[in-house]
């Protein structure tokens, strides 16, 4: 998913589904997240002007929210947590680990558009700690081998596409 | 509403019910700190400063976001909220830069100053300022975020008050800040540098920038020398100069916290260079510095010469729509009585003045019933609001503030422009030519009319009109109704260019309801202006839509005293109090109060003061406070007139184009330099003082008019502003409650008439249409002219600001894509413009709000050059074309890189 080809025939659906409803900023913008993959910044006019809203308001609203990313990231979005509980077990070198087998540094992606590394204060999983999320999926008590076999999880396979 | 109590402070006190503990302590003078807190903004609880205690639950909370509960016992200044109030404050500067000392919010940094009152100097918590990027590219506002503390409010004035959206905030925590849209500088957004952020940022954040630093000495309230709104301001004094200009903090003004980018900056004329100090006088070819005495008595001995010599219709006087209503009043008195001429007019000429005039017709004169709107807080209650030939955001942009927010409260918007105007959004009806050939080059003439016609006849078929206002109040409406309905539908359709399905609309939304009307620059030097108006008049009657809340006119003045310098009888065809020269009635009245006769035919107005000098037959011109060299069409034409008087008297303040070639010139005081009063387009009378001497040997034009009568042996023409007012609201029963101004600033609605209810019958009038033109094969374009808002008229004053002309703005002309595509112009290719009249060359900008065909080419840039295409003729006169847009032939020029 690269930040050139945005689909707006794509983004007019979303758009229209939400156009001049109290309250839509948000779930609209949780869709195109969704379906693109981020939000692409030219979008923010014409969903500012589908709500009656500033752009820079929904710019706001963009960058306030953790969820939301105005540049394209991966296809898997990695959280690594930074808590407490989970610093107390070693989420440090867990983070260094990761950032040496995706050669990416936090709130990086990579060029394949594989991979995004973003850390968290805390995943609410202090149980599970050390502990990392990739996309909706919990990884909990992790070591260096664990993590380099979930990476591996979702590497692109050869050849795909 | 219900009352509750409570005490605060040991004091017991009642307030309504949903007031917050803050407005209730405010209400009775208890004072509890606040940063983030302003009376006119949503409360936003961010600052935490106003924490109070309720001494019965021992909480603690924020006293602006709650609400005051019955027998609530709070404690403003308790000891422990002292303390939290000190780590709040701590913990602030904390990340504050340590740059106070060279601030340029100075004395007037509130940060600083409930620092002080708390006594927090260095604290021991460790700085962690929050560095930023200074951004001061711009000309007007210095952004220095490191000094923020996210109190919002300038957010909110942004959003609620002015509208514009420019900013808001990003991310979150330590690194949110108020950016715009994708952080770029202020002059790439849709910011209008209006400055209502900077004046209502607590700390140094937001700062204008300034060749004068730290803090003025006093500041002293004012109205804005500009437009028709009439805004008050606060001017900042250091020594006898104004060096800082903000909203005033009056709360019944009009504009309240907001200002606009001229208001705001475009003052810097003040203290400009080319500001008369001292008389002067021609000698030969030069103008030479002299007296008082002699420019007088030099100016008084020749006009009374001509007068002995030619007749008083040798003379006449051009008065200013910028000038006082006292020194108006005693400009045409001193023409009237003393010289016996009607010939006076004043600059309004140009903007607006017929307008107000055919309103007066209808209703015979001393406005015996109302057509307009009044207030703009009446917008609140508008049914719906139809902007016809009106930017709004561009001439009069704190009235703009208005119509957006009652836009964005849902008050229904219909726009009839020829360029989508930036008060369109989701809710409102833009209605404009479609610009299909081969009726496209022709609709700058018809658009308006045509349009009015139509919609008028289309709500006539569906019976939306107000039958009992139409029988209690008007006359004619049988023959009106008759010619509506021989009206072509398709005609109008096709001569304006409409979309029927856009014209249904906004007759659906017209429908049964009272219109509130803005009408504008596009409409007002329209070549059927006129006639529009007379149709748009009709509109009004036959809906009702007068004297009813909210409804009626908005007549869009661009100067601040046009409505004060006609109601003071600065123009040809009335008195003051707009009595009719022509009625005898009128006239005996004014007679009898001045004790001498009064010419009984009408006067010469501006234009035709120019062809009689032309002609020979005017002799001298006595101009207060106009630069007609800089404001009308062919000036070559106009200087010769000018030249061949025998007397040319100019009163002004800047040494004008117009100045240069007089045989007396008279140094005067602007507004922030004298005393008097200016009415507002919505008819509020506001009483100002001066705040500083004017520069060198200026004096306030109402002293330079009674010393004038003084040497002309015409005693009974003197008088303070007090003693003018007096004399004035003795005769013009809407200026009657005038007199009692004693307070520095005042601010009073006009009276009604007395016969403001009478059963009046007010005539239609009858339906007019555009004549078929064929269109100019040399002159395929249409050029329309614009005034921006960094500009005022033709730019005289707000020339001088090096603010103003250090902006992006440089008055570019606007070119649609399509048709620079063809011609391959790029931004900034200059090309070379043609009309009948004349050409100017200029460098141009692509914009796609242009429509095919069309040009937009701002005035009072290049000493308001866009003047030449336009040829010096009554542009209500049909076949002149008007003077708000023209044919014309555009080429490519030599291009000729424009260092900036
Ligand atoms: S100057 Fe006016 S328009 Fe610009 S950001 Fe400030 S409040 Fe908004
Ligand atoms: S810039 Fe000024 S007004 Fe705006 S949030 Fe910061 S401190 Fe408040
Ligand atoms: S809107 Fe008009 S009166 Fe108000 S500040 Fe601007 S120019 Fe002055
Ligand atoms: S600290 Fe890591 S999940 Fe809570
Ligand atoms: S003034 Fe109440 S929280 Fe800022």
């Amino acid at each position: 998913m690269k930040a050139t080809e945005i689909d707006w025939d794509r983004f007019a659906e979303i758009i229209e589904k939400h156009a001049q409803k109290k309250w839509g900023l948000i779930p609209l913008l949780q869709e195109v997240q969704e379906r693109f993959g981020y939000i692409p910044p030219e979008t923010i006019g014409a969903v500012a002007e589908a709500l009656d809203l500033y752009p820079s308001h929904v710019q706001g609203v963009i960058t306030f929210y953790a969820g939301f990313s105005t540049e394209p990231r991966g296809k898997c979005v990695l959280k690594v947590c930074r808590g407490t509980a989970c610093h107390v077990k070693g989420g440090k070198s867990i983070l260094r680990v990761i950032k040496r087998d995706l050669d990416l540094e936090e709130g990086e992606t990579s060029p394949d558009y594989q991979f995004t590394l973003e850390t968290a204060a805390c995943l609410g999983a202090c149980f599970l700690a050390p502990a990392m999320m990739v996309d909706r999926e919990y990884y909990g008590k992790l070591n260096p081998t664990k993590v380099t076999s979930v990476i591996g999880e979702y590497r692109k396979p050869e050849g795909d596409e | 509403m219900e009352s509750i109590s409570l005490t605060i402070n040991g004091t017991r006190l009642s307030c309504p019910q949903g007031q917050s503990i803050l407005q209730a302590a405010e209400a009775h003078d208890i004072k509890i700190p606040t940063l983030c807190y302003h009376h006119s903004l949503k409360p936003f609880g961010a600052c935490r400063l106003c924490l109070v205690e309720d001494e019965k639950s021992g909480r603690i909370f924020a006293s602006c976001v709650t609400p005051a509960a019955s027998e609530m016992v709070i404690h403003t200044h308790s000891p422990q909220v002292i303390a939290h109030r000190r780590t709040i404050v701590s913990l602030m500067m904390a990340e504050h830069p340590e740059s106070c000392i060279v601030c340029n919010k100075g004395n007037r940094c509130h940060l600083r100053m409930i620092a002080a009152e708390l006594g927090i100097g260095d604290n021991a918590l460790y700085p962690m300022p929050n560095f930023a990027a200074l951004e001061q590219a711009n000309p007007y506002i210095t952004r220095d975020l490191s000094k923020c503390i996210l109190c919002g409010k300038c957010i909110r004035a942004d959003h609620e008050l002015v509208c514009a959206g420019a900013i808001d905030y990003n991310s979150r925590g330590f690194n949110s800040r108020p950016v715009t849209l994708y952080e770029l500088p202020l002059e790439k957004s849709s910011c209008t540098f209006c400055g209502t952020c900077v004046s209502i940022c607590p700390t140094g954040a937001l700062s204008a920038k300034m060749q004068f630093v730290g803090t003025p000495e006093k500041e002293s309230t004012s109205i804005c020398g500009f437009c028709g709104v009439g805004c008050s301001l606060e001017l900042g004094v250091a020594g006898d100069k104004i060096v800082d200009v903000n909203p005033s903090h009056l709360k019944n003004s009009v504009n309240d916290a907001t200002l606009c980018v001229r208001g705001h900056f475009a003052h810097d004329f003040l203290n400009s260079k080319k500001r008369l100090t001292q008389p002067l006088i021609r000698t030969e070819e030069d103008l030479t510095p002299t007296t008082w005495d002699e420019a007088l008595e030099t100016a008084a001995q020749r006009m009374l010469e001509i007068k002995e010599r030619y007749g008083p219709d040798s003379i006449a006087f051009l008065g200013s729509s910028k000038c006082t209503n006292e020194e108006n009043y005693l400009f045409q008195k001193i023409a009237r009585t003393i010289f016996q001429t009607n010939h006076v007019d004043n600059g309004g000429y140009m903007s607006g003045r017929l307008f107000l005039d055919l309103v007066d017709k209808r209703t015979d004169g001393a406005g015996r019933f109302n057509f307009f709107a009044g207030p703009f807080s009446g917008l609140e209650q508008a049914e719906v609001v139809f902007v016809v030939g009106a930017e709004p955001s561009q001439a009069v942009p704190v009235f703009d503030y208005y119509l957006k927010r009652s836009a964005r409260k849902g008050i229904p918007l219909i726009l009839a422009n020829h360029r989508k105007i930036d008060l369109a959004g989701p809710g409102s009806i833009w209605i404009h030519p479609q610009g299909t050939p081969p009726a496209a080059g022709r609709t700058a003439d018809t658009f308006y009319l045509e349009l009015i016609n139509l919609i008028s006849a289309l709500l006539l078929d569906k019976e939306a009109f107000d039958t009992s206002f139409v029988s209690r109040f008007t006359s004619g409406f049988e023959r009106y109704q008759e010619e509506l309905l021989s009206l072509s539908r398709e005609d109008c359709l096709d001569k304006a260019d409409l979309d029927a399905q856009t014209i249904a609309l906004a007759v659906d939304l017209l429908a049964g309801k009272k219109i509130t009307f803005v009408v504008g620059d596009g409409l007002m030097l329209h070549r059927y202006g006129k006639e529009t108006m007379d149709a748009l008049l009709n509109l009004a009657l036959m809906t009702g839509s007068i004297g009813y809340k909210g409804a009626g006119f908005h007549i869009v003045s661009k100067e601040n005293n046009l409505v004060g310098a006609w109601d003071m009888g600065a123009v040809p065809d009335a008195l003051p109090g707009r009595l009719k020269v022509a009625r005898s009635e009128d006239r005996a009245r004014w007679e009898k109060a001045w004790g001498v006769k009064i010419p009984e035919s009408r006067g010469m107005d501006l234009l035709e003061m120019i062809k009689s000098a032309e002609n020979g037959r005017l002799k001298a011109l006595y101009i207060m406070g106009e630069n007609p060299l800089r404001s009308l069409p062919q000036p070559d034409l106009l200087l010769n007139a000018l030249k061949s008087l025998k007397c040319l008297i100019v009163q002004d303040i800047l040494f004008s184009e117009t100045a240069g070639i007089a045989d007396v010139v008279l140094p005067a005081a602007a507004f922030s330099e004298k005393a008097g009063s200016f009415t507002n387009m919505e008819g509020k009378i506001q009483c100002f003082s001066p705040a500083v001497p004017p520069p060198g040997l200026g004096k306030p034009d109402l002293e330079i008019l009674t010393l004038f009568a003084e040497k002309l042996a015409a005693p009974g023409n003197t008088g303070s502003h007090q003693q003018i007012r007096k004399e004035i609201s003795s005769v013009i029963t809407s200026y009657s409650n005038g007199a009692a101004c004693k307070h520095p600033i005042w601010i009073r609605e006009k009276a009604q008439p007395e016969d403001s209810q009478a059963e009046e019958h007010i005539r239609f009038s009858p339906v007019a249409t555009s004549a078929e033109t064929e269109a100019d094969g040399r002159y395929p374009f249409t050029a329309f002219f614009r005034s921006l808002r960094f500009h005022l008229g033709s730019g005289t004053r707000t020339e001088q600001s090096s603010r103003i002309t250090a902006g992006e703005e440089q008055g570019e002309i606007e070119v649609a894509p399509a048709d620079a595509e063809k011609m391959s112009l790029a931004d900034n290719d200059r090309i070379r413009v043609t009309s009948a009249a004349g050409k100017i060359e200029r460098n141009i900008r692509i914009n796609p709000k242009v429509e095919d065909g069309h040009i937009y080419i701002p005035t009072a840039f290049e000493a308001n050059g866009a003047r030449l295409l336009l040829r010096l003729e009554p542009f209500f006169e049909n076949d002149s074309g008007g003077w708000s847009s023209c044919a014309v032939a555009i080429d490519k020029a030599e291009t000729m890189t424009m260092d900036r």
